[in-house]
């Protein structure tokens, strides 16, 4: 897929988490770095149709929980997600992953971002 | 995003980083506005202090304990139970507050020995109530009475009694937040470990961030319990104390308010490993996500998503009716810290609300961020207001309601604005799709309530019509409505109860809940005083 249609539909992914979401918010920045890491990774297992279970901690069941809901928001919100090849979807998925990173983290302007303790 | 420029702030230059408009196109990584700052010196802030946000946001929600502010009684007053934070033990909490009442001679020679005293007869005073929590002031901080040390003497001297101490003294803090913020710590830091409770399902959570606004708790503990799910403990609407003290025995952490209750969950998740699953309660859409998400986690998706089809098609007819009269009201939505990132886009979708502006008292620049992120372009966003950016905004914005709490909304109504209280509500619970049906009766309510069109003649001078007959609500919101929804036969306005709680704690009391045991997955029924309280034991 062409950089800028990716680029696209990237956009409404993002429009669809910061609307919806609420995982992505957590207040300080490391904690950010992992939940995007977690949560988009195993969402673009599930619409790739690879395995999205790492272990049996419940760390991992709610990264997944967070990942089903979203990619089945994604399939309910936006029809071309489920026409679209493994391969492009990832690509989408990278771009979102480095998006939600800039504006979440890198790019935010939230000073809490970088306090020490909870 | 530009930030925004108040005209009767412009002597105030540091306030221009505590507003933005949100723009076409503009993202979160262009302007956000400042926030949980001290107030700035010559604007009247409308935030509470730290006491007052460790004390009756957080602490007095317990149900059963003996609250007890340890300094002036006008501390206490101003945080005696104002919020509608009911409780199914005859709300106790609402009915008594206990100060130590501290006057000069205590500030000169120590209120130590009084403290003590007043403990003691309070505790013999009301003998079933076993547990206490005693709040720091600005006065006996000052002073530097040693309230654990008093404290633990107490639980010497009265060995099943126990006290939590919390030091959150007014001035501990820019707002109320500071005290949320000290008494999540404190908590976790004093309480959390010292009990281990009765497990009956296999499926256990802590329910945190919610304060049970006039029935908003007992509301989502029936979706829970009808997916078979043990709520170990609420944090801390409807509370239990020795329920807290055994947080770190559930499997997940639902948090709602993260504004109030981030804390803890997060320092939960680091000392025992417990995920922290951030949800919404309000909204038919959001709150069902919430609650697939959380069957996912148990797998029991099957049981959520029974519970949305039952609900959606019970009110969904009924939110309807009144969204088909909503459509293009303007509102400002001015809560303390979390509804407005809770509502701000099911307002719109749901119901067809415009909000024009978000503000809140004492959130993070985390909570301007999520409000931002929901609401629509050209939404005004403001941090801790002052009282005439509030009504420079009214006056500027022409919203058809304000959604505040009472002391902003008595502002809203003296220029003719009609208000909604959000804080204690007007008509809650608010939560869940039944209390979501009666937000938007409140809404509807308020918008189009005659008495606002009479509010705008002055009898002084004006001429009263005489040709009028008698108006009602719908005289003003029916009138752009089509036929088709005017006389629908599906569409109808909400059937809830005045009080829709007494018939949920009844099923409660019958034993319609199921849940599996823990080892066998055999489903049982379970006493209604474990479903109020959970069964624990001392950990020493």
């Amino acid at each position: 897929m062409d950089i800028k249609k990716a680029n696209e539909k990237m956009k409404q992914l993002e429009w669809y988490i910061t609307k919806h979401c609420l995982w992505q918010y957590n207040s300080r920045g490391w904690d950010r770095e992992i939940q995007n890491e977690r949560i988009l990774t195993k969402t673009k297992q599930l619409l790739c149709g690879e395995k999205a279970i790492e272990d049996n901690t419940t760390a991992d069941r709610y990264y997944w929980s967070e990942a089903m809901t979203l990619s089945g928001a994604f399939k309910r919100y936006f029809s071309w997600v489920e026409k679209t090849s493994n391969e492009d979807i990832a690509q989408i998925m990278l771009l979102l992953k480095e998006q939600m990173d800039f504006t979440m983290i890198k790019g935010s302007l939230n000073q809490e971002l970088t306090k020490q303790q909870y | 995003m530009p930030y925004h420029e108040f005209e009767c702030s412009k002597c105030i230059p540091e306030r221009k980083q505590h507003a933005v408009d949100k723009g076409p196109g503009e993202q979160l990584t262009d302007a956000l506005p400042l926030g949980y700052l001290n107030t700035i010196p010559g604007t009247i802030s409308e935030r509470g202090c730290a006491y007052c946000g460790a004390k009756h946001v957080i602490g007095t929600p317990m149900k059963d304990v003996l609250h007890m502010s340890h300094g002036p009684v006008g501390c206490t007053y101003d945080t005696w139970q104002t919020k509608r934070y009911i409780s199914d033990n005859e709300n106790f909490q609402l009915k008594y507050t206990f100060a130590t009442d501290v006057k000069e001679k205590h500030i000169v020679f120590g209120a130590e020995k009084m403290l003590k005293q007043n403990i003691v007869e309070a505790f013999k005073a009301f003998p079933h109530i076993n547990r206490m929590t005693i709040y720091q002031t600005c006065a006996t901080a000052l002073i530097g009475d040693d309230i654990d040390a008093i404290a633990e003497e107490v639980m010497l001297e009265m060995p099943d009694k126990k006290v939590f101490v919390c030091n959150s003294p007014g001035f501990a803090g820019p707002s109320q937040s500071g005290g949320h913020h000290k008494i999540n710590h404190q908590w976790i830091n004093k309480m959390i470990g010292t009990a281990k409770p009765e497990i009956y399902s296999k499926y256990v959570i802590n329910y945190v961030g919610e304060y049970n606004i006039q029935g908003d708790q007992e509301i989502m503990k029936d979706y829970f319990h009808r997916m078979g799910i043990q709520i170990l403990s609420t944090f801390t609407g409807n509370g239990s104390f020795d329920d807290l003290r055994s947080m770190n025995h559930a499997q997940l952490n639902v948090l709602e308010c993260a504004r109030s209750a981030e804390y803890i969950c997060d320092e939960l998740r680091v000392r025992y490993g417990i995920p922290r699953m951030d949800i919404d309660g309000f909204g038919f859409e959001a709150l069902s996500d919430s609650l697939l998400k959380i069957g996912y986690f148990f797998g029991i998706e099957d049981k959520a998503q029974q519970i949305i089809d039952e609900e959606t098609a019970r009110w969904k007819p009924e939110l309807d009716w009144y969204a088909a009269r909503l459509q293009g009201v303007r509102m400002c939505l001015w809560p303390g810290g979390s509804k407005l990132w809770h509502w701000a886009h099911m307002l719109k979708k749901e119901m067809g609300i415009n909000v024009v502006s978000v503000y809140t008292k004492f959130g993070h620049q985390g909570d301007m961020e999520k409000g931002i992120s929901r609401c629509e372009e050209g939404t005004l966003a403001i941090d801790d207001p002052n009282e005439l950016e509030t009504v420079e905004a009214m006056l500027a914005l022409k919203p058809d309601l304000i959604m505040t709490g009472k002391r902003p909304g008595e502002v809203a109504k003296k220029i003719r604005i009609p208000y909604l209280n959000v804080h204690g509500y007007h008509n809650g619970p608010y939560k869940g799709y039944e209390g979501w049906v009666r937000l938007a009766r409140d809404i509807y309510n308020c918008v189009y309530s005659p008495i606002h069109q009479l509010a705008l003649i002055d009898i002084s001078k004006d001429e009263i019509s005489t040709d009028k007959g008698f108006e009602t609500q719908q005289t003003y919101s029916d009138t752009a409505l089509t036929d088709e929804i005017k006389n629908s036969g599906v569409l109808r306005k909400s059937t809830s109860k005045f009080d829709p709680i007494p018939a949920l704690q009844k099923k409660a009391e019958e034993g319609k809940y199921l849940f599996p045991d823990p080892k066998t997955g055999e489903l049982r029924t379970v006493p209604y005083e474990k479903l109020k309280k959970n069964k624990v034991v001392d950990v020493e």
